[in-house]
């Protein structure tokens, strides 16, 4: 793939922030000392104003690496090749280390949830995702990068484990691998199976990049929320993925209410803690305080700001 | 976990509907689809995405409509967002796409909209006006722009004044702009009475500014957006409208006067 040698290079990026719009402010004065950035991709894509702006002028400093959410790779709808030229033009501008999105579904029948929906993990499901994942790489002239999401439901019918899944497509179709490990505990919790035993069986030899994050445990399921710390059971997965992948770059997500930016950057930076393996003892996650319904797959919007950009003349 | 599978797009068809329209399922339905259970129920597994389908969307929509989720109430705004997302489910892969058909549902699905004009809710009108206002100030933030380029300014002529991108014009039928910042300043204000009003919308350094401008003001603008040359809209405006062409010229051109309130505010480009 055309740029594969820039991923080889992209892998050890090293720590990174989501760019978030409640940052941009902090970002653009203080030029933070942040290995690089992880932008979500459809709210830079079609932006004609500030997100626009601000990736541009983040790019010129900083690694930045391209990450979708609505894709859809594995839906049976036609592939949007709209998305994607919007999103291969956004690519040619920002010259991301590479581009990612999920292995999930978004929508059907035109239609689009915003939301990352799980896929039966079937025969058919791998030969339908290979076959897209080809030509999505064909037309952004690139290797995809896909996340292992996080999911509430397991499908009956799966007949194929996601990490071997995972693989198999990869094989196939010369795709990387983005490495969830909050993904990963939120799964096997709410599936109640061992997220150790999913990593015992995962293709690290194929993960370019880790996500971080923290999730709402609700006592009998866990929601990915993005809201808060990473907990310590997520900490002690990434150890092991960490030591697997030789150092992957690593990202932190932070989606729901989004501390200032150097609490997010010193939550990071708590990465260098595990890097030589688990080193602090597992606290078991508490249950979350607040009770109030907590929304799966936290989709960083920009509307607050977008809305607080506004000044009204008098006359 | 290894039973008769159906087609990909069949699994996908269901799920979608389950999130549109949640409560349509049978337990058996539900346990040929799901698996048996890990720590909860198939049900609330289910439940969790269709609960976060609206809830995502719902607080989306709030963020795009503050104003006129404050004019409703959190509730009704709620429920009438509810119902415009089952009749018109997000079809963009942009949620900045979200609310776009929203003022058109809320004039669609008016009770009142088959009596006559004069028999119509007001508060009606206004909730629609508002909600076309809040669509135009959201679209108006990431529209292309002219950041980073030179503005117009007293030197340019006026035969090399554009309208710069980042610029859109309202006509409503309440002083919904005000009523907006009030909201936005926390005065928890009145809704206002039916009073028309025209505001121009412009983005000049990534701030978005509504200036209140009045109907023959409105309409020159129209007009230059149309024809593009400000000497031109201004004789079309004398001629379409029967104005007097001196007093046109004197109330743009005068110190403080229209030109140099619009240039300051970035109303213009040169050409």
């Amino acid at each position: 793939m055309t740029e594969k040698s820039t991923e080889v290079l992209g892998r050890d990026l090293g720590l990174g922030l989501g760019l978030r719009n409640v940052h941009f402010e902090h970002i653009l004065e203080h030029w933070p000392a942040v290995d690089w950035f992880e932008a979500i991709s459809e709210n830079f894509m079609d932006s004609g104003g500030r997100p626009r702006d601000v990736i541009r002028r983040v790019a010129e400093r900083y690694p930045v690496v391209l990450h979708g959410v609505s894709l859809s790779v594995g839906s049976t709808d036609p592939l949007n090749l709209d998305y994607l030229a919007r999103l291969k033009a956004l690519a040619a501008e920002i010259q991301p280390a590479w581009v990612s999105d999920h292995l999930c579904w978004t929508g059907i029948l035109g239609q689009n949830s915003h939301d990352l929906l799980p896929l039966p993990l079937t025969e058919e499901a791998l030969d339908h995702v290979a076959a897209r994942v080809d030509r999505v790489q064909d037309f952004l002239g690139r290797r995809l990068i896909l996340e292992n999401p996080s999911s509430y439901l397991t499908f009956s019918h799966s007949t194929v484990e996601e990490p071997a899944f995972l693989r198999a497509l990869a094989e196939r179709t010369g795709c990387g691998l983005l490495l969830d490990v909050n993904n990963v505990f939120v799964s096997a919790f709410n599936a109640g199976t061992d997220p150790q035993a999913y990593l015992d069986d995962f293709p690290f030899e194929r993960v370019v990049q880790l996500h971080l994050a923290g999730h709402s445990h609700r006592g009998t399921h866990i929601i990915d929320t993005h809201d808060c710390p990473v907990r310590a059971e997520v900490w002690e997965l990434f150890a092991r993925a960490w030591e697997a992948t030789d150092g992957a770059a690593t990202l932190l997500e932070w989606d729901g209410d989004i501390p200032n930016f150097e609490t997010c950057h010193a939550e990071l930076l708590k990465a260098r803690d595990f890097m030589d393996g688990p080193t602090h003892a597992a606290a078991p996650a508490p249950l979350a305080a607040d009770g109030r319904d907590a929304v799966s797959t936290p989709v960083d919007f920009m509307s607050p700001t977008a809305m607080a950009a506004v000044r009204g003349d008098q006359t | 976990m290894n039973r008769a599978a159906p087609p990909l797009g069949q699994v996908q068809r269901w799920m979608h509907e389950a999130l549109r329209a949640p409560g349509g399922d049978t337990d058996a339905r539900l346990a040929e689809m799901i698996a048996p259970p890990g720590r909860i129920q198939a049900l609330d597994a289910l439940g969790i995405y269709q609960r976060s389908y609206y809830q995502r969307l719902l607080t989306c929509m709030r963020e795009q409509f503050p104003a006129l989720c404050r004019a409703l109430g959190e509730q009704l705004f709620t429920d009438f967002a509810r119902e415009y997302l089952r009749e018109h489910p997000p079809e963009s892969y942009t949620l900045y796409d979200l609310g776009r058909r929203f003022p058109g549902y809320l004039e669609a699905s008016r009770p009142d909209r088959d009596a006559a004009e004069a028999e119509r809710e007001v508060w009606i009108d206004f909730m629609v006006d508002l909600a076309a206002f809040e669509r135009l100030l959201f679209t108006l933030f990431d529209m292309p722009g002219c950041e980073g380029q030179p503005l117009a300014d007293a030197s340019t002529p006026d035969a090399a004044l554009r309208l710069q991108p980042a610029f859109a014009l309202g006509a409503y039928r309440f002083p919904v702009a005000v009523y907006y910042h009030g909201v936005r300043e926390e005065k928890s204000p009145d809704l206002p009475p039916l009073e028309p009003s025209h505001v121009a919308l412009v983005r000049k350094d990534f701030l978005t500014r509504t200036v209140p401008i009045g109907p023959t003001q409105h309409t020159f603008l129209k007009i230059l957006a149309e024809v593009g040359s400000v000497p031109r809209a201004m004789v079309d405006l004398c001629t379409r409208h029967g104005l007097d062409r001196a007093a046109v010229e004197h109330s743009w051109s005068e110190p403080g006067g229209v030109r140099e309130r619009w240039i300051d505010a970035g109303f213009f480009v040169p050409a």
